[in-house]
């Protein structure tokens, strides 16, 4: 089967043809994606060692990396108490709560950028055609275009402790001292609430303009309220991109390495940054590896789940 | 002018995976030649002519141009230019462009090509309008350049896939006839294929019917119609009356089969002969112009059928009666309309004659269906 | 649609407040290059200047990192180009059944998270390096072929949708003409199917730049020895923030905006042309009038107003000079501290009573951002000063050390405003990184 289809492939592209398909797409998928992706596990696995040691009898597999993620380093007091039980297993209450907590945060970014951004796909997709709605569609591309950088440099200027919001609010007179916002994290949620607000919308916004108008209309004909028009139409037709939105936010978030690094308050990790450490400051490669493969796994997780959940397909992702 | 580079199918089966798309496929087409392939959709027409263009290898068999095994040879070097179904224009040429691709791709100048493009515009008519792009032509338009591209290419043979199927009646009536007339002129072998019978009837030479895969009769279109050689063809080109039972008596040429409006004696097919026997199922086939309404006394040819009207239909040059035979059977007969009256009571018994020459048998077997 | 008057309201309300936090801040950032603190800050509005652009063209940093980001920005653009055409081409004739996996495996690196794209390729990288055997120099441990890599890996996947979606309309049967009329299988795809992409191509290409341009996560593993702009920005932002990259960011925008003007004037001139029934480049070759294509299509419009704008702030700019406007405010704002100043040290005084009656109350609040004691002699004769000043203390930087390319009127100020205001930023960036 597979020869007729090599067979078949060349009669259709010719020798030269087929050969740069086969041999740009067997380069994209063998040594850009798989390779550096087996090769990142397999090097999760060893210890770190200087290049001398590399190859050597000490490079060796081992759990190490992973279990410094869940029980710290050696000597760690932490204990995992589990409801109220204290155990004797060390756990790595730091790297763990950074996890969870940048979970959490993505979860909920990725609700906040939802609800922001489910009204205005269903304006612009269903009410604003026509110039206008080009207009507000080109407005809403334009902050796209620019870069992840300068718009959390953007909130920064905003939020700073001499920024806009509080000079204004302590000129105003309604605030005596600056409040923190930076430390808060509230710049930080509402910059990556921000960058990839786009990608929440434009999802929606094309499931929803592909919706019949005359559906609601009839629904509404039927003496349906707007909200149940919503929960048993709209909705249920836009799901594919609603789906996608929420996967590409939720990823692009926890994954996010630049605004937490300009945004984040003082005691705020996202665990990007203790990835990024462990390769800069930290010097330990392979742990750093190690929290990636972390992160990767739950970030192929969600999105596993995400289309087993709400029966999407793959396909339907990435339009 | 040349007489053309003949085609032969041997033995060409087509599978994809299991489905067998075309089985046991043996025609020969004479150099110069009209040749149809008349069959229904999906029955594996554009599967044959792209085996014989080349884009599509038979799995079994062999495919002859002018005498030469095309077997390894790719679509590019085969002497033979395609029509496709939907034209296959390219969207972003001009007129000239499009209709000298053969020539730019072999390398000619362009004031070779231009020339060139210049006297088949003229052929197809289409004088001076070699620099509007595709989409600025109408339908009928659009098809004569696709015509007159792969007429450019010179090649021995042209298929054309049902290269009227988008146009109107009038259009495909008018086209029908530039088709044959350039066809005349450049003196090479058409390939033509359609699944509508009065396009295969009227230009060709020779009519391939195909029914699921399998060539069913290949002849011209006078034989075709008046001696068809399965009840598909029959059943398939023109309208057909079918009254069908066991064969009662028999002699070398003609059959009576007992049927539900009676006995009816029937000339045998000319592809049945010697097939059948007494006791045999079997079809007689009677077109609906072939019927009248029986008068006065039985000639010695003559069939006298019964069966119930059911209703009267107005069509302008002609005037159709629709009966049932007793096991329901419908029955149409087609009179000229010369001003009769409708005067036949639903329900009400008729005798039609018609004569045993007029009438084919054919042993049972698949009807097109409608 | 009936709609009733409150909806109407909502809508517009929600409307204001959805497109004010998606371009206020750009807004925001863009105000402060022109501003004149040193400090980026867009109010209070000082004086109108421009001398943070030039401020910004002395940057030797920003300047290199451009560079570098061209080159690897086109770089990427060529590799994810081919590749993602490659991709998409196969896409269509692969065998049905293994679509579906196909199709995961090649849009998985956009899903993948860019920090994990950075890390493996440069583990893999390195490994292939020593597994070959060649020195820590060599060209596969050289940043710029490990950026153009690392990126390629996920932009190939935008590119490769870009082309699916202009395939999906492509006529498999034009190859076949092509092929037919005696065509080569090169010379159907150069003639006919190139043509075709062309559009897609040139999308694609805008389309990876940009991501390529802007990339920070995947970069930030791989650069090497040579940070991109996006690298440099992110340093500069973490570790000291003038207006200057303000300005570069009005630069950025701008460029972009015109960009994404043009690239969606063109994709809307296609779909003016496609609706019409004709190819974009039959619209675009033949007689296409400039007020034709202005009508009914905002981006051009727009596109047109921003040129516009751009040509006149630029001329405008080789006009002006901000100095008197300096000076003046400089003025002001003395008076104005020095006011201020005597009023605090009143409060100071009250307050420092006070603290002696409930201490720990107060204390902490003003603790929040901390002003180091080397600052405090530029006032002399108040020790809480730092601490109660807080809230003022953006005026009191500001006037002083709105910079004055070497003519300051007060010697300490120089040093007192540039330490004083990034380092407040830099605290907690700091602790956020070094934790
Ligand atoms: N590439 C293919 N793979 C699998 N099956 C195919 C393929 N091409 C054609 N077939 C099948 O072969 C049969 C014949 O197809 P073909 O296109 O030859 O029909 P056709 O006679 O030209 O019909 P139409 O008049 O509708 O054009 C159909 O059942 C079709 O589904
Ligand atoms: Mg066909």
């Amino acid at each position: 089967m597979k020869g007729t289809f090599f067979k078949e492939f060349f009669n259709r592209n010719g020798p030269l043809l087929g050969t740069y398909l086969l041999l740009a797409v067997a380069f994209w998928i063998i040594i850009l994606i798989v390779l550096p992706q087996l090769s990142m596990l397999d090097y999760s696995f060893r210890f770190n060692l200087p290049p001398s040691a590399q190859g050597g009898e000490k490079d060796v597999y081992t759990m190490s990396n992973y279990q410094h993620f869940f029980n710290g380093s050696e000597g760690n007091p932490e204990r995992l108490s589990i409801f109220g039980y204290q155990t004797d297993i060390p756990f790595n209450k730091v790297d763990i709560a950074v996890f969870f907590k940048t979970i959490l945060a993505a979860i909920f970014v990725t609700a906040f950028d939802l609800a922001l951004c489910y009204p205005l796909a269903y304006f612009l997709g269903q009410s604003a055609s026509g110039p206008s709605g080009r207009v507000l569609l080109l407005l809403l591309i334009i902050p796209y275009w620019v870069n992840e950088i300068l718009r959390a440099f953007a909130f920064r200027i905003i939020f700073g402790a001499t920024g806009v919001i509080n000079t204004v609010l302590v000129g105003v007179g309604i605030l005596d001292t600056p409040i923190d916002f930076i430390r808060e994290n509230v710049a930080l949620y509402a910059g990556l609430g921000y960058a990839y607000l786009l990608l929440m919308i434009f999802p929606i916004y094309n499931a929803i303009e592909s919706l019949d108008r005359n559906q609601i209309e009839a629904a509404r004909d039927l003496g349906s309220p707007w909200w149940r028009i919503h929960w048993r139409i709209v909705i249920p037709f836009a799901k594919p991109g609603i789906v996608s939105g929420c996967t590409m936010v939720f990823m692009l978030t926890a994954g996010a390495l630049a605004a937490p690094q300009i945004l984040g308050g003082p005691s705020s990790l996202w665990f990007t940054q203790i990835i990024y450490q462990w390769f800069n400051t930290g010097g330990n490669w392979p742990r750093g590896a190690a929290y990636a493969v972390v992160l990767l796994f739950i970030c192929i997780v969600f999105v596993l789940a995400m289309m087993r959940l709400f029966k999407v397909k793959m396909g339907e992702i990435g339009k | 002018m040349s007489t053309g580079v003949g085609v032969d199918l041997d033995d060409v089966w087509v599978k994809f995976g299991d489905f067998v798309a075309v089985r046991e496929a043996n025609v020969s087409i004479k150099g110069g030649e009209f040749f149809s392939f008349l069959g229904p959709s999906g029955c594996g027409k554009t599967t044959i002519l792209r085996t014989v263009s080349g884009f599509q290898e038979p799995s079994q068999g062999e495919v002859r141009i002018g005498g030469t095994n095309m077997v390894g040879i790719g679509p590019n070097l085969r002497p033979t230019a395609l029509i496709f179904q939907n034209l296959a224009l390219f969207p972003l040429m001009p007129i000239w462009e499009n209709i000298t691709f053969s020539m730019e791709v072999r390398g000619a100048s362009k004031g070779e090509r231009r020339k060139r493009a210049d006297e088949l515009l003229e052929l197809i008519a289409l004088q001076g309008q070699g620099d509007k792009m595709v989409n600025e032509l109408s339908g009928g338009q659009k098809q004569r350049v696709a015509i007159a591209r792969a007429l450019c290419a010179e090649p021995d043979v042209l298929l054309l896939d049902e290269p009227l199927s988008a146009l109107d009646l009038k259009l495909r009536q008018h086209m029908r006839t530039e088709l044959r007339a350039i066809q005349k002129q450049v003196g090479i072998t058409f390939i033509y294929i359609t699944h509508d019978q009065g396009e295969a009837l009227t230009m060709s030479d020779n009519v391939a019917v195909m029914s699921a895969g399998v060539i069913d009769q290949i002849a011209d279109g006078r034989t075709i119609y008046d001696d068809p050689a399965s009840p598909f063809v029959a059943s398939f080109v023109g309208e057909n009356n079918v009254f069908s039972g066991k064969i009662k008596t028999i002699t070398k040429d003609y059959a009576v089969v007992d049927t539900p409006a009676g006995d009816l004696r029937a000339k045998i097919g000319t592809a049945a002969r010697g097939k059948l026997q007494k006791g045999n199922d079997a079809m007689a086939f009677v077109r609906p112009e072939a019927l009248a309404i029986a008068a006065g006394r039985k000639g010695k040819d003559e069939n006298r059928l019964t069966a119930s009207i059911k209703t009267e239909e107005f069509e302008g040059q002609s005037y159709n009666i629709f009966l049932n035979q007793a096991d329901g059977a419908e029955i149409k007969m087609s009179l000229v309309n010369q001003g009769q009256a409708y005067e036949h009571a639903p329900g009400s018994q008729m005798t039609l004659s018609c004569n045993a020459d007029q009438a084919v048998v054919l042993p049972a077997g698949a009807l097109a269906s409608e | 649609m009936r709609q009733n008057p409150l909806i109407k309201v909502f809508l517009a309300i929600y409307l204001v407040i959805f497109f004010s936090y998606l371009l206020g801040p750009l807004v925001i950032m863009g105000i402060t290059a022109f501003n004149s603190p040193s400090f980026p800050k867009a109010a209070p509005w000082e004086c109108l200047t421009f001398e943070w652009f030039s401020v910004l063209a002395n940057d030797h940093r920003i300047m290199t990192g451009i560079r570098n980001s061209f080159i690897v920005g086109i770089g990427t653009v060529i590799l994810s180009v081919i590749i993602g055409l490659a991709g998409a081409l196969v896409l269509t004739q692969i065998w049905p059944k293994l679509r579906a996996t196909y199709y995961t495996i090649v849009i998985a690196p956009i899903l993948i998270p860019g920090v994990v794209l950075g890390i493996s390729t440069l583990v893999f990288w390195g490994r292939m390096n020593a597994f070959l055997g060649l020195s820590d120099e060599s060209f596969l441990q050289n940043g710029i072929f490990l950026t153009i890599i690392g990126q390629t890996t996920f932009i190939s996947s935008y590119c490769m949708l870009v082309f699916v979606a202009r395939l999906q309309r492509f006529d498999q049967g034009l190859t076949e003409a092509a092929l037919d009329l005696g065509a080569t299988h090169v010379q159907a795809f150069r003639k006919v199917m190139l043509p075709f992409l062309y559009p897609a191509m040139g999308s694609a290409a805008v389309l990876a730049f940009l991501a390529s341009f802007e990339n920070y996560n995947t970069t930030t593993f791989t650069f090497g020895k040579y940070p991109t702009l996006t690298i440099e920005l992110a340093q500069k932002v973490r570790y000291g923030i003038n207006p200057s990259i303000s300005a570069l960011a009005v630069i950025i925008v701008t460029i972009t905006i015109l960009g994404a003007l043009f690239y969606e004037m063109r994709k809307r001139r296609e779909a003016m042309a496609i609706a019409n029934g004709a190819p974009a480049s039959a619209v675009s070759g033949g007689g296409f009038k400039l007020p034709k294509m202005l009508a009914g299509n905002p981006a051009a419009i727009i596109l047109a107003l921003v040129l516009i704008g751009g040509i006149g702030t630029v001329l405008f700019a080789q006009a002006y000079n901000p100095q008197a406007c300096k000076v003046e405010v400089r003025e002001e704002k003395r008076k104005a501290t020095d006011k201020r100043i005597q009023e605090l040290q009143e409060k100071a005084k009250q307050r420092s009573l006070q603290e002696k009656l409930k201490g720990p109350d107060i204390f902490n609040q003003p603790a929040q951002s901390p002003v180091p004691p080397a600052q405090a002699p530029s006032n002399p004769g108040s020790g809480t000063f730092g601490d109660v000043f807080n809230p003022g203390n953006l005026d009191e930087g500001d006037a002083k050390k709105t910079p004055d390319k070497g003519s300051s009127l007060n010697p300490g100020s120089g040093t007192f405003g540039g330490v004083f205001n990034p380092k407040n930023l830099n605290e907690s960036s700091g602790k956020g990184t070094s934790q």
